[in-house]
């Protein structure tokens, strides 16, 4: 039997609970604190979870768990500051996604994570979410021929009246990133469009506050991204409703298409019958897909399977890579991509 | 008394303030930043003044409770999910106390509820009263619960650790003008349906200025002072008396689909059967096939108010017909005549 990673958790907010459910099931992990400014929070989920150690302050259970991986679900402005310290005290550190605020920070903490020989990655979850990878392997089969346009479509209502993100009590601190609330969600959508993305060429992104107001830096972005032949749309919208986190990916063969907040899988692609029988086919087979979707998906609301399940198999293989000396699922390349499009995005050359 | 009182815009707490007020207490109400307290007609009585402060944050508080004699703590929070919840309820707790601490105010009344009882371990029709065992299993009740028992026993270890005088008010079901229809009626089937389940079961209910009252005694009836105190007021009536009651008042009443109390019990016996022996437990059903919440909101019991009489020196001041009439009518039912009693800024 191998043995477990000692790992402790920094940060016991609502992202926690996916983190800590990982952790306190995994054979690979040993959860030996978890540390929150709060103490009641601290030690809720200490008691929730079965850690070892319930903490205020991350130096001391730095210093008195010596945890090897150490997962930071701070704020993303603390990220740099906390991860800093957690890899000069000998852990690898696990990031909840933006891992920075800036690609220039990011640079920094790889730099410190390098010099203090432990790996450092940001949490890129959705990538293992089972459509994704459904998709992904279609692609890498060339059923989807070459990739030619990808869209990335998120709608969350996060206007929402009394919600977090709307509360002008106490503003969330993701209102101080540089998109705002966008950047909640826009590492997700970014990285899940990068793999089809060969290069950056040209870029025009249209960022608004329709709803106006000071909390709101943004609300809403439409913004495209061409790399070579590949169009990427990026598309954020707190007021089309239902909730979708969609992902299209079309091809010179065929496309596909999910949402991640009700997963189901629909691929148009030739099938057997030929061109004459292809789209009778593609019917059939989807209709029967989203039939078998809609009861599983019944079953998921029901045993309160969310949409984190990526982070589940994420963490899992991040793990194993630890505990065998591979490189870890998410690399530098993939992180450093990442912050540089959305920077991109951002930049005011590129906005219209 | 000067005192502080959390939560003064919510529900309950706009009446604890007049309470307050008329009890001749000088008052500090503590409101969110963005609340508008011009909403509240006793914003501008000459002894009340507004601190503005979010209890989730911590830097800052100490400046807000400095120079009390006593806090009302009643901010909760009551939407959102769990770790909403926990923030709003638990963490704000958690902040308040230690601002306590730090500015050496030891005086705290704080409202608990009744959704802390253990309803299954109290036999049917007997009397649910402050010795009634508490809830063993967190996890089979709502957030609601979990966080406020979670938030009453951090105010026990205040209470330990500080030496410091604390009166737990638990209050039945709160009812009054802005809360009429609730939670132990039955369950709401889209805008204008409930599904009404039982019918003859006494309802722990309490109108919120009677209850508004008990709790500003609390603060100066000194046999109070350490204990757990429940309030319902006199004459409960049953489930069924009660949406009477408000049918009478009611212009657009909602549709009711009545459900008998036993069949609600053997479909929620069922659903809870299936989920622990078929679904490993991790289904999340609605409340009512909940066993340990559907008998939190329709387990037929008695209730006491004795102890909340005799401690409190308090008696329900409106019955039911009267709380009815208050509720519908258009009085003003917060205001304070600002001359009406002297202010006692001292203890």
């Amino acid at each position: 039997m191998e043995s477990k990673l000692k790992a402790a958790v920094i940060g016991a907010g609502a992202i926690s609970k996916e983190h800590l459910s990982f952790l306190s099931t995994s054979s690979r992990a040993e959860l030996v604190g978890v540390c929150d400014l709060s103490a009641a929070a601290a030690k809720y989920a200490t008691e929730h979870y079965g850690a070892k150690g319930a903490y205020t302050d991350y130096k001391k259970m730095l210093a008195e768990a010596s945890p090897d991986v150490v997962h930071v679900l701070t704020p993303p402005n603390t990220h740099k500051m906390i991860a800093t310290d957690c890899l000069q005290a000998g852990a690898h550190v696990l990031c909840e996604k933006p891992i920075t605020p800036s690609l220039q920070e990011f640079k920094e903490l790889w730099e410190v994570a390098k010099a203090c020989d432990r790996h450092l990655m940001e949490d890129q979850n959705y990538l293992y979410n089972e459509p994704i990878l459904a998709i992904q392997k279609m692609v890498n089969d060339g059923e989807l021929g070459e990739i030619q346009d990808v869209e990335i479509r998120v709608a969350l209502n996060v206007r929402s009246e009394g919600g977090r993100f709307a509360d002008e009590n106490l503003p969330n601190p993701i209102h101080k990133m540089p998109a705002g609330v966008v950047h909640d969600i826009i590492t997700h959508m970014v990285y899940l469009a990068l793999p089809y993305l060969p290069s950056v060429d040209r870029v025009s992104a249209a960022w608004s506050n329709h709803g106006g107001g000071d909390l709101f830096k943004y609300d809403d972005l439409d913004a495209i991204v061409i790399g070579g032949k590949t169009h990427v749309r990026f598309r954020f919208s707190p007021y089309t409703q239902p909730e979708c986190f969609m992902v299209f990916v079309r091809g010179d063969r065929g496309y596909a298409e999910t949402d991640l907040f009700q997963p189901y899988l629909r691929t148009v692609v030739p099938r057997s019958g030929g061109q004459q029988l292809s789209p009778l086919v593609n019917h059939f087979a989807n209709g029967s897909n989203l039939v078998g979707a809609s009861f599983h998906n019944f079953y998921r609301k029901v045993m309160q399977k969310t949409p984190y399940e990526g982070l589940y198999k994420l963490m899992d293989k991040t793990y194993y890579a630890l505990a065998h000396g591979q490189d870890l699922p998410i690399g530098f390349q993939q992180m450093e991509r990442t912050l540089s499009l959305i920077e991109t995005l951002l930049a005011e050359e590129n906005q219209v | 008394m000067k005192v502080l009182i959390t939560g003064a815009s919510g529900f309950v707490g706009k009446y604890v303030v007049a309470a307050a007020l008329e009890a001749g207490h000088e008052v500090r109400a503590v409101i969110r930043p963005k609340t508008d307290e011009t909403r509240f007609s006793w914003h501008t009585h000459p002894n009340l003044e507004i601190g503005r402060f979010d209890l989730r944050q911590r830097r800052g508080l100490s400046e807000v409770v400095a120079g009390v004699d006593a806090v009302i703590h009643l901010a909760a929070t009551k939407g959102g999910d769990f770790y909403d919840r926990f923030a709003g309820t638990v963490i704000g707790t958690e902040n308040l106390l230690l601002a306590m601490q730090e500015t050496e105010v030891n005086h705290l009344v704080v409202t608990s509820t009744f959704s802390l009882y253990d309803y299954q371990a109290i036999p049917r029709k007997t009397v649910l009263d402050e010795t009634s065992p508490l809830i063993k299993n967190p996890l089979d009740r709502d957030a609601y619960a979990q966080t406020k028992l979670i938030q009453e026993e951090m105010i026990r270890e205040f209470e330990k650790a500080h030496d410091a005088t604390v009166t737990i008010i638990r209050p039945g079901m709160i009812y009054g003008r802005e809360a009429l229809w609730h939670a132990l009626l039955g369950a709401e089937l889209g805008e204008n349906r409930w599904l009404k389940i039982g019918g003859k079961s006494t309802l722990p209910m309490a109108y919120v200025e009677n209850c508004a009252e008990a709790i500003v005694k609390a603060l100066t009836e000194e046999k109070a002072f350490g204990q757990t105190v429940n309030i319902v007021d006199d004459e409960l009536p049953t489930q069924q008396s009660y949406i009477d009651g408000l049918l009478k008042h009611e212009t657009e009443s909602p549709k009711l689909t009545p459900v008998s109390w036993s069949v609600m019990q053997g479909i929620s016996n069922l659903a809870w059967f299936v989920n622990k022996r078929l679904l490993g437990g991790q289904a999340r059903l609605p409340g009512i096939l909940v066993p340990a919440q559907l008998q939190a909101r329709f387990r037929p019991l008695q209730y006491s108010n004795h102890l909340a009489k005799s401690m409190l020196n308090w008696t329900p001041r409106y019955s039911f017909k009267e709380s009815l009439e208050r509720s519908y009518g258009t009085q003003d039912l917060i205001f304070v005549e600002p001359e009406a009693v002297p202010a006692t800024s001292a203890n």
